[in-house]
């Protein structure tokens, strides 16, 4: 590694320094001097307001302070700045809870850069993308906004998971990277599948290491800084791409151009899946992967519903299980693979529960940690990752103790409106579902991408178990939904209001996704006839320069006053200032 | 060169999908079944009493109904498709034939199958979506069967009693296979230096045998075909340079006509309505089941980009620059429609690669449905000819030289 290592410093350093030198040569010393002013005089502001807001409390209401915490939250966000203002007050009773799950969240960031601190830092240097990981212990708290208790709790204990699941990822891609670590006995283990693709069949080859190779540079990322991706979409929108195509495919080709992947694996599973930018999107990457590996399309049908076409999947899957045989000389494990899916099963059962509770008027696991720890759990866990199922029992252990006590999951209180979340979401990036409780006491109980296959896999047969194996591919996130007929969409949101009691959708409007747009009447439609409230949210996912974050939350303003006479349960977040925010 | 004896009379047919020879199959008591894509496999649809309408829009204004059922960032031919069933355009059809191959015509489909089906006056009218892989396997080939097989062919039986054997598919390829020979003995002259037809001509001949019964077009054909032979041609050619024109659906005379306008001569259509694929005849064996033959022929010469396994995206390039050589083309002019995700992509990258790795001069263009309107595009053109011509001069300074 370490030869690796020098080899990388001798190519880049010198010219690394070049650019250091140069951009520290272009800094305006004013300009810098002008804004840290203008930064101190907003904290003076804020501090100003808030103080006069405590002063101005009752006793109650002060020992409810201290007690519970903040309650308007719309103070931690300051114009320009990337991080909160402060941390958020959680008040005497959950303050515990947030420094743990604060150290929780560094000690694993600080344990992944002891597997190969060099090459580590030297990934800071070569990739865009790798230092947005720093913003990790932001994000998640963002993610814990207004939540207190055992339910904050439960929200640290579904981020320690997916980081440290991340986190192995990042360590393994650096150090197997031929740029970078280029250590060949973790690469020899190495088999990528393109990120839209489930993990659960690397269950079967146990010894080798399954990577969804554009999760980190990419997805996760994105998850991390919504700003990190712009130079890829940028740069294969210069190189032809029109600008209509969705972000996600799209940053993944630029990232293919601008040659941001780490260089590793022996083998890469392309996917068709889960839709038509995506299966696109393997053009470009596998003429920049093919020069280092092969790869394989794996290829679920589309109109999954029919039986007829399980047998074509099956074929293809059971041809990828010999292809990654041929390619690394192991043998598919059925052992570990029944034992994996006995776990899968359990989790889903889990999750099922998860949803009993959200079905009630008491509502516990919401928001966005909860949404993305189910659909980490489903596509990329599956039972693989020991802290998987760990986490799924802890959290639903903790679930059960506050329903029964009948807590509200915000601090702001009881649910005020019952929405789900529907159409390819955006709530990661904007912190979404948080900010829609907080602020306008609407719970988003459930969201489409967690909706996924409940069928327990079949762990016995093994023909069976492959032709399952399939329909839960075909089922995977997003495309349970989007593929395969209106129905699967369309009639499903209707269902899942009566399943849920819920009568308003935030329906997001992702204004690149062609398979949702093309329903968008329908929706509206239909949902007059049912009396159901569509707030229409556009966006482009990681984009925010088409629809800002700002503008999303404004549309759901806009409806609760105009439409629905609502007063907000915190007036601070309907005007925040989050554009660079991470 | 003198006009065509039968222009006037294609391009009359090619202003309404229920043209004057619809009407008469109809009137016959056949079936009109449409279909949009090439993976509904054209020939199972010609089948006994039935005959295939490829669906167009012709002559589409605006589509505002349409956009607000699929909005106003999709494909503009599925939502002139919606727009056109919503007026009452397509009430003459029996059937419409879907492919679940791309997102946005699936949608198209169904958007026509809950809003504007119901007020069709055939009440039996039914639209079907099958399945269709995404790479060639034998496996692929048997799943594409069944599908064509148990979500069309076996539903139309049931729906009209139409006869869907081994015998009346036969029946089909050999109607089919005559149209395909006609045209690509047609296709085949645009290869020569000065040639007796145009590419504008080409394109509304192949486009009315996608839009009207084989049967009754035939014969205006064979009569075409015999005159184009014969066709005089000028002294000199009238273009200034031949282009190849590649990628997604053009069924949209007026875009034909600027490519021409401008000065290129297209000899080579690789695009969805054009000719290759679509216009190859089907070889049939006596041994193999019909269908299976028919499906394997269709996968076979898709050129979709759907197709993601690396040989077929491989095949994609080499049949481009075959194609452009074969047919004397100086330059190539890749285009895709205006929110297609499939050629976006594709047109994006193959532009590149046509260029860089195969040497071909490349326009990379998107467009909108009806191009007529479009000043931008027509200056895109016009610069693209100027640069051949161009490159053309230098070519023969270099050799004079």
């Amino acid at each position: 590694m370490l030869k690796s290592n020098i080899a990388w410093m001798k190519k880049n350093v010198p010219s690394d320094l070049k650019v250091w030198k140069g951009m520290i040569q272009d800094i305006d010393w004013q300009q810098v001097a002008a804004k840290t002013k203008l930064s101190l005089q907003r904290d003076k502001d804020r501090i100003t307001a808030e103080f006069k807001e405590f002063a101005a409390m009752d006793t109650s209401a002060k020992i409810d302070w201290l007690m519970n915490g903040d309650r308007h939250l719309g103070y931690l966000y300051k114009k320009d700045a990337i991080a909160f203002a402060r941390r958020e007050w959680k008040g005497l009773k959950s303050v515990g809870y947030d420094f743990v799950g604060w150290l929780k969240i560094w000690g694993g960031m600080l344990n992944m850069v002891m597997k190969d601190p060099i090459s580590i830092l030297l990934a800071v240097f070569e990739y865009h993308w790798f230092a947005s990981y720093l913003a990790t212990p932001a994000v998640v708290d963002r993610s814990v906004f207004g939540r207190r208790g055992k339910l904050l709790q439960a929200d640290f204990d579904m981020w320690v998971a997916i980081t440290h699941w991340a986190e192995d990822l990042i360590a393994n891609l650096i150090m197997a990277d031929a740029k970078i670590g280029g250590n060949q006995k973790i690469n020899k283990r190495i088999i990528m599948f393109d990120e839209m693709t489930m993990a659960q069949m690397m269950a079967g080859f146990p010894n080798l290491i399954g990577i969804p190779y554009q999760m980190i540079p990419v997805f996760m990322v994105s998850e991390m800084d919504q700003l990190t991706l712009i130079p890829y979409i940028d740069a294969i929108e210069s190189y032809g791409l029109p600008s209509d195509t969705c972000p996600l495919p799209t940053a993944e080709c630029g990232c293919a151009v601008k040659d941001e992947y780490p260089m590793c694996g022996q083998g890469f599973i392309a996917s068709s899946m889960p839709c038509d930018g995506s299966v696109m999107a393997t053009s470009f990457q596998d003429r920049r992967f093919s020069k280092f590996m092969p790869s394989y399309p794996l290829c679920m049908p589309v109109r999954y519903d029919d039986e007829d076409t399980t047998e074509m999947a099956a074929a293809d899957m059971k041809d990828c299980i010999h292809w990654v045989e041929s390619l690394t000389g192991e043998t598919w494990n059925w052992d570990t693979y029944f034992a994996t899916m006995e776990k899968m099963n359990e989790c889903t059962r889990l999750e099922m529960e998860k949803w009993e509770i959200n079905k009630t008027h008491y509502p516990q696991l919401v928001g966005s940690s909860f949404e993305l720890f189910r659909k980490w759990n489903y596509e990329m866990d599956g039972g693989l990752f020991p802290e998987g199922l760990k986490t799924q029992r802890k959290i639903c252990k903790t679930m059960m103790e506050t329903y029964e006590k009948k807590l509200p999951a915000y601090v702001g209180g009881y649910e005020k409106y019952r929405a789900l979340i529907w159409s390819c979401p955006a709530h990661f990036y904007a912190n979404f579902s948080n900010w829609l409780a907080n602020c306008w006491g609407i719970y988003a109980l459930t969201e489409m991408e967690a909706l996924n296959m409940t069928k327990m896999l079949n762990t016995t047969d093994k023909d069976e178990a492959i032709n399952d194996l399939c329909r839960l591919y075909e089922r995977m996130v997003m495309r349970r939904h989007t593929n395969g007929g209106h129905d699967h969409v369309l009639g499903e949101l209707w269902r899942q209001c009566e399943n849920f009691n819920a009568n308003v959708v935030i329906m997001y409007q992702h204004v690149c996704c062609k398979t949702m747009a093309g329903l968008q009447g329908l929706f509206d439609d239909q949902a007059r006839e049912l009396g159901i409230h569509l707030i229409w949210v556009e966006h482009d996912l990681m984009d925010p320069r088409t629809v800002s974050r700002k503008d999303m939350r404004g549309r759901v303003n806009n409806y609760m006053v105009n439409v629905m006479h609502a007063e907000p349960v915190d007036p601070t977040l309907i005007d925040i200032d989050d554009e660079v925010t991470w | 060169m003198k006009d065509l004896k039968h222009l006037i009379y294609f391009e009359n047919l090619l202003d309404s999908a229920n043209n004057e020879l619809v009407q008469q199959a109809k009137d016959e008591g056949m079936h009109p079944i449409a279909y949009t894509c090439y993976h509904m496999p054209e020939v199972v649809l010609n089948v006994d009493n039935c005959f295939s309408v490829r669906l167009r829009a012709p002559k589409t204004g605006s589509f505002d109904i349409a956009s607000y059922y699929m909005s106003n960032y999709t494909c503009e031919y599925c939502r002139a498709l919606v727009e056109r069933a919503i007026e009452g355009g397509y009430n003459f059809l029996d059937a419409i034939a879907g492919v679940d191959a791309c997102a946005e015509m699936n949608r198209c489909m169904e958007n026509i199958e809950l809003v504007a089906a119901p007020d069709m006056p055939n009440k039996k009218m039914f639209v079907t979506h099958c399945d269709i892989p995404y790479k060639v396997k034998d496996y692929t080939l048997k799943h594409y069967v069944t599908q064509i097989r148990n979500r069309f062919l076996n539903v139309l039986a049931e729906t009209y009693g139409v006869d869907t054997s081994d015998e009346a598919l036969r029946k089909a390829v050999a109607e089919h296979n005559e149209v395909c020979k006609i045209i690509t003995e047609i296709g085949d002259m645009r290869k020569l230096p000065n040639p007796p037809i145009t590419g504008y001509e080409f394109h509304v001949l192949n486009l009315v045998t996608y839009c009207c019964p084989k049967s009754k077009i035939l014969p205006y054909l064979k009569e075409t075909l015999a005159e184009i032979k014969k066709r005089k041609v000028d002294a000199k050619p009238w273009y200034r340079c031949r282009v190849a024109l590649i990628g997604s659906e053009i069924d949209d005379l007026d875009m034909t006509r600027m490519v021409e306008d401008a000065g290129a001569m297209i000899v080579a259509d690789r695009f969805c309505f054009g000719s290759t694929p679509g216009r190859e005849v089907i070889e049939l064996n006596d041994t193999d089941d019909v269908l299976t033959q028919i499906c394997a022929h269709y996968l076979k010469t898709t050129q979709c980009p759907r197709y993601m396994s690396q040989e077929k995206i491989q095949e994609r390039r080499d049949t481009i620059d075959r194609l452009a050589t074969e047919n004397g083309a100086e330059g190539i002019i890749y285009e895709s429609m205006k929110f297609c995700d499939f050629w976006a992509f594709e047109r994006t990258l193959a532009s590149h690669i046509m260029n860089e790795e195969y040497g071909w001069p490349v326009l990379s263009i998107d467009r909108p449905y009806m191009a007529r309107s479009s000043g931008q595009l027509r200056t895109r053109l016009q610069a693209f000819v100027e640069s051949l011509e161009i490159k053309q001069i230098h070519k023969a300074a270099k050799e004079g030289k």
